[in-house]
């Protein structure tokens, strides 16, 4: 009952008149029920994953994760997640500056096309790569000529990831950089800095929040992919299981302590992440917020 | 360092920006590029500046007769100052105006030392010395310009070039800067152009005003001159308000209305139709006829606040003539809104006529103030 | 040829090494695998295509996958829009925390997801046991995977509305309510409807969201022929079944679905946004 007792009105400029805000019953009644959708959504699920993992202690929480077929699996999602996320950090930054700083012709459909992988299902992305280099696709004859294995191999969970964690970085960085304009780097430029140096020292600077938050995310969501790569990934123990695969397999196969323990490490990454996140967004909210006003001003005079 | 430019052309997409435009700025002087907006003046300095380029087929860009048209801005060392600063938000005041010295090659790169006595002493000049850990957010607009001034001038640019430098300032703040740059530029003396639409700042600013309307330049000439002597009836109309009548021309005087006036001889257009435009300030007001051809009219609307009182005047016709008259004669004749006075131009400007006769009427445009007519008076 | 570049772009570099690059990148990650899946659903013939389309299996599953989506989508637009509203006008102990936490369905993986719920809703979970005393099903039964689908979609709502309702000017609320109109008549008449392409448009998401969810649903749904298959897990069915051409044609029905959808977004910003930026 303190939290509802505790609700103040709206924002401070709008408070006051009884007309401008919702009577005390309806204020309260609506925050109890966002809190009972959020905690038995949110909360509680969370909150489960962490009660099962340490359930039966902290030896046998240990013990899940040093085991072998464990440790490679977190191997595996790092190595996945340390080449995925420069790979599309550096398309992202490339697309970016392409399409924000520059019109063409067919801009908005590159930024649709960007923005496919999000249209795409988890599964049907692992499912391109298997027809792409799976034994009777395209590639896949060839590939098995030379000896190179990408299905049910390393190569296919990196490709599968890299599928779905595509748009991130350019989908958080073309609105930045074109509500920043072209304008500094004109500057920079007039002053006498080179293509690379006004990059490095004029729009980095200004983007590198928005960058940020576009790593964080695809870094997440690389770490946390399931369904493209559960597609590609063959499911072999100890060599191409990913952390969200090898949770899987311990769930199916009911060792239910050892899957939360593994769950839980991705559970606390993905709180590390929302941290994360919400420092790095306030920071780059602002950033986008202060090239809007300033576009705004300009467009005044 | 003069700068040239020659049959410049410019278009974006179907739009012309620039037609065939020729300009020579002399070696130090502070030259005004005027127009409305769309008059082409930021696409011929952002040429000049090596941030646009113009069209294939133009002439060449000649800074102290040697072409840079093909090099891109980095090249041609050129102070430019942005319409809305973009100074680099994420660098101090200091770091910014440090900016053109520290992106130089590490063979044409000043010592740190050095690079720190030159940017200490821009901002000593652009008085802001006080500021040099500010960032650009914690300025005022004032603020923001002289940085971004200072940092143009940091790399000893070959040639100044401001667009709308005072544009986005408040009108107090735009005052003082605008004497402050004119006091600045008659220090250092670099060749500067800038831009803008505001012809009172261009007046007051420039030895040279360059006057352009749809992507031609109109005139080009000493303020005075393109003030007292507008070679088009775009430069007499933008530059100040006028009062536009039609009229016919015959034997040496122009008729219009029920005037009749005398044309000095070699003013006037070859004959028939004219426009005739009559400046507010040009006007004698009278209570009775004083035997001068006059026309009637009576005041519909009276403000007697500012330099001068302003009054709107309504002809029998249905007219309507902005005048303005000195307070004291505003009082001497004992004005108020009904009364009935006799007006005859004290100077008229002559436009031969290219569209049809349409009678008499006037059109509003802003007041030149007080402060440009006692500078024009003084002037050279 | 440099030349000609520059003067038509201005004068930035990097217009042609950033965008051939990014092109050629997506052309290789993005386009390419989909041409993979456009030449083999177009290898089979017609009447296999459809006969493996409309398999009795694959017609529940889409019915359980349309339903179910539509179903959570729908939660989420009532319960994303309270969460808005009381996280944007509200102002109450732990507000910044469930206001980070709203986005926990992005971070946390599906996987995750997907077993924290499923022994949560299981006959002897924290909710399953008084569920199933009420003779309610949740886990291995359609609910558990609209119960699923709700979690993931959770997000998307909330996040659409919320910095509409944010940037809303306190003005025009002023204005009606100095108009005469009750606060109700305010919220329905004045604020509801400028969140509406807002709401629709996160409802959308959603929706699309759901109907491609695998990872937090297989685990709940209990995988049932015929009773709690979604589609994408027919897709993993027949790769097992190393039929990649039925998993290729149900695919090419899901993206046509998911296309649909995403044009059926922007035909709703579209309309909906020149009217909104008008406004200022």
């Amino acid at each position: 009952m303190s939290a509802i007792g505790a609700i103040s009105g709206v924002q401070p400029g709008v408070a006051g008149s009884a007309a401008l805000t919702e009577p005390r019953w309806v204020r309260a009644s609506a925050i109890a029920v966002m809190l009972l959708f959020i905690g038995c959504f949110l909360v509680v699920p969370l909150a489960a994953v962490f009660v099962q993992a340490l359930e039966r202690g902290l030896g046998a929480y240990a013990a899940a994760l040093v085991e072998p077929d464990a440790l490679a699996a977190i191997r595996l999602t790092l190595l996945t997640a340390a080449i995925t996320v420069p790979l599309n950090l550096v398309f992202g930054v490339a697309a970016a500056w392409g399409i924000a700083k520059f019109d063409f012709p067919g801009k908005s459909v590159l930024i649709t096309l960007i923005d496919l992988p999000f249209a795409v299902s988890p599964v049907i992305s692992g499912l391109l790569y298997v027809l792409l280099f799976g034994l009777h696709g395209w590639l896949g004859p060839w590939a098995a000529e030379h000896g190179i294995r990408i299905i049910f191999a390393v190569p296919g969970i990196v490709l599968a990831t890299l599928f779905v964690t595509f748009p991130f970085v350019a989908r958080e960085l073309i609105p930045l950089m074109e509500a920043q304009g072209t304008d500094e780097e004109q500057a920079a430029l007039a002053l006498g800095a080179g293509g690379w140096q006004t990059f490095f020292r004029v729009t980095l600077p200004n983007i590198k929040w928005g960058l940020l938050y576009g790593v964080i995310l695809c870094d997440a969501r690389a770490m946390g992919e399931f369904g493209a790569v559960s597609v590609v990934s063959g499911h072999i123990r100890g060599q191409t299981n990913t952390m969200p695969l090898h949770v899987e397999i311990l769930y199916n196969e009911y060792n239910f302590g050892a899957a939360f323990a593994v769950a839980s490490l991705l559970a606390m990454l993905a709180l590390v992440t929302l941290g994360l996140k919400a420092v790095v967004e306030v920071r780059s909210r602002r950033q986008l917020a202060e090239a809007l006003r300033q576009r705004g001003r300009e467009g005044e005079a | 360092m003069s700068i040239e430019v020659r049959h410049i052309s410019k278009t974006f997409g179907s739009f012309t920006a620039l037609h065939d435009v020729s300009l020579v700025v002399p070696t130090g002087s502070l030259v005004a590029l005027l127009g409305p907006s769309g008059s082409g003046k930021t696409t011929l300095l952002r040429i000049i500046a090596g941030l646009d380029f113009a069209d294939a087929g133009s002439g060449p860009v000649l800074f102290h007769n040697e072409d840079v048209g093909d090099r891109p801005a980095a090249q041609r060392r050129v102070g430019f100052v942005f319409q809305h600063y973009a100074l680099f938000r994420h660098l101090t005041v200091f770091e910014n105006v440090a900016f053109g010295l520290r992106v130089r090659p590490r063979r044409l790169r000043p010592p740190r030392r050095e690079i720190r006595r030159r940017v200490r002493e821009l901002l000593g000049l652009v008085q802001l010395d006080w500021l040099a850990d500010r960032y650009p957010s914690q300025l005022s607009g004032g603020q923001r310009q002289r940085v971004a001034l200072a940092r143009a001038l940091a790399v000893e640019p070959n040639v100044l070039l401001l667009d709308e430098p005072f544009g986005a300032l408040d009108a107090k703040v735009r005052l003082e800067l605008r004497q402050w740059l004119r006091r600045l530029h008659d220090e250092i003396h670099v060749t500067s152009v800038f831009v803008t639409h505001d012809q009172e700042e261009a007046l007051e600013l420039a030895d040279r005003v360059v006057v352009m309307n749809g992507g031609r330049i109109e005139q080009v000439g000493a303020p005075d001159e393109v003030f007292h002597e507008p070679a088009s009836e775009f430069v007499m109309g933008f530059l100040g308000q006028v009062n536009v009548f039609h009229g016919r021309l015959e034997a040496g005087r122009v008729r219009f209305g029920e005037l009749a006036v005398e044309v000095p001889p070699g003013e006037a257009p070859p004959g028939g139709d004219v426009r005739i435009f009559v400046r507010p300030h040009d006007w004698r007001v009278d209570r009775r006829a004083n035997g001068e051809p006059t026309l009637q009219a009576v005041v519909c609307r009276l403000n007697a606040a500012g330099p001068h009182a302003r009054l709107r005047l309504t002809t029998p016709a249905g007219e309507s003539i902005d005048v303005e008259v000195p307070h004291e004669r505003c009082r001497e004749l004992a004005l108020h809104v009904g009364a009935h006075v006799f007006l005859s131009p004290k100077q008229i400007k002559l436009f031969a006529n290219g569209g049809a006769a349409c009678g008499a009427r006037s059109t509003i445009r802003e007041f030149v103030t007080q402060e440009d007519r006692s500078l024009l008076a003084t002037g050279p | 040829m440099r030349n000609t570049w520059t003067r038509r772009r201005g004068v930035l570099p990097g217009f042609g090494l950033t965008l051939g690059y990014a092109s050629c990148y997506l052309a290789l990650v993005v386009l390419v695998p989909l041409a993979a899946l456009a030449a083999k659903a177009t290898s089979m013939t017609w009447e296999r295509f459809w006969t493996t389309v409309t398999e009795p299996r694959v017609v529940a599953s889409y019915r359980l996958s349309l339903g179910a989506s539509l179903a959570a989508a729908l939660i989420n637009a009532v319960f994303g829009l309270i969460t808005a509203w009381v996280l944007v006008r509200y102002r109450f102990p732990g507000r910044r925390l469930i206001d980070a936490l709203v986005d926990l369905p992005f971070a946390l993986p599906t996987a995750v997801a997907g077993i924290a719920l499923t022994s949560l809703y299981a006959g002897n979970g924290w909710f399953g046991r008084y569920l199933e005393a009420c003779g309610v099903k949740v886990a291995f039964a359609p609910l558990g995977v609209m119960v699923a689908l709700t979690f993931i979609g959770l997000p998307f709502v909330v996040r659409t509305v919320q910095p509409i309702l944010e940037d809303l000017d306190p003005e025009i609320e002023q204005a009606a309510a100095s108009l005469g109109a009750t606060r109700r008549q305010a919220v329905v008449r004045v604020i509801l409807p400028e969140l509406w392409p807002a709401l629709l448009t996160g409802f959308a998401l959603a929706f699309a969201r759901a109907l491609g969810e695998y990872g937090s649903v297989v685990f709940i749904s209990g995988n049932m022929p015929m009773r709690t298959e979604i589609t994408p897990l027919l897709i993993v069915v027949k790769l097992e079944q190393y039929d990649t051409a039925g998993a290729a044609a149900i695919a090419v029905v899901m993206l046509a679905a998911s296309f649909a959808l995403l044009l059926a977004i922007n035909v709703v910003q579209w309309r909906c946004l020149p009217a909104a930026r008008g406004r200022v």
